[in-house]
């Protein structure tokens, strides 16, 4: 292989790889937006749940201290079985809030690189692809190296 | 005993081997290419392409991180 051709070879790799690269890294930046959107999902159904635990345990507590209060004279109620599953399904709840927040805030921060990348991919890397073509198809000519294929 | 299922993948790791496979094409491209056109090529497109993905994956990853992290601490 001659080194003008070897040259040209290379750029021509190079210009595949770009193609590869740009619709490759389109599926990383969607892949990258499904998990966000998974994630949000499944620690939402958390919080519904913990939500639901939370309302049962507030009833189950409520009517524990309401039989307290029916049975003063018969002795007590131990009502703190139902104020310490409250205190869990509060607690839990809180800590799924907090994680949500924090994911509402990088994704925010995230947005501004995904954006940027993804106007990249659509509009400065097909640029970057044309001009190597340009080039390339120049070398052929003044080389007169005939293209691949013909 | 049942097989374990496979970790599922992660976009910020296909990325970062896009990326690398990108950048052995212009390794292999480079040497062989040094007239201006070639640096006018990698002033503004190879240089930005490869720092803006690099920007991207980093912020992805820390993305991804946190996501992994937001499940296991919520089990």
């Amino acid at each position: 292989m001659t080194k003008i051709h070897a040259d040209i070879d290379a750029l021509t790799e190079l210009r595949a790889a770009l193609t590869r690269f740009r619709y490759a890294q389109r599926e990383v930046t969607e892949h990258g937006g499904d998990a966000i959107e998974v994630t949000r999902a499944s620690l939402e159904a958390k919080a519904s749940r913990w939500r639901a635990r939370l309302e049962q345990g507030q009833a189950e507590l409520a009517a524990c201290r309401d039989r307290a209060v029916a049975a003063d004279q018969d002795g007590p109620v131990d009502c703190s079985g139902y104020a310490r599953a409250v205190g869990e399904a509060d607690e839990r709840l809180e800590h799924i809030r907090h994680w949500q927040q924090r994911i509402d805030q990088q994704v925010m921060e995230f947005a501004g690189a995904a954006s940027r990348f993804k106007n990249l991919l659509e509009t400065d890397l097909p640029r970057a692809e044309e001009q190597l073509a340009a080039i390339i198809a120049s070398l052929h000519a003044t080389r007169r190296v005939p293209p691949p294929g013909s | 005993m049942y097989p374990t299922s496979p970790e599922p993948a992660r976009p910020d790791r296909d990325g970062d081997q896009q990326l690398r496979l990108l950048d052995d094409a212009w390794e292999k491209a480079a040497p062989s290419w040094q007239d201006d056109i070639a640096r006018q090529f990698g002033t503004h497109h190879w240089m930005p392409l490869r720092d803006e993905s690099r920007l991207y994956l980093e912020a992805l990853r820390a993305m991804m991180d946190l996501l992994d992290a937001a499940e296991r601490d919520t089990e």
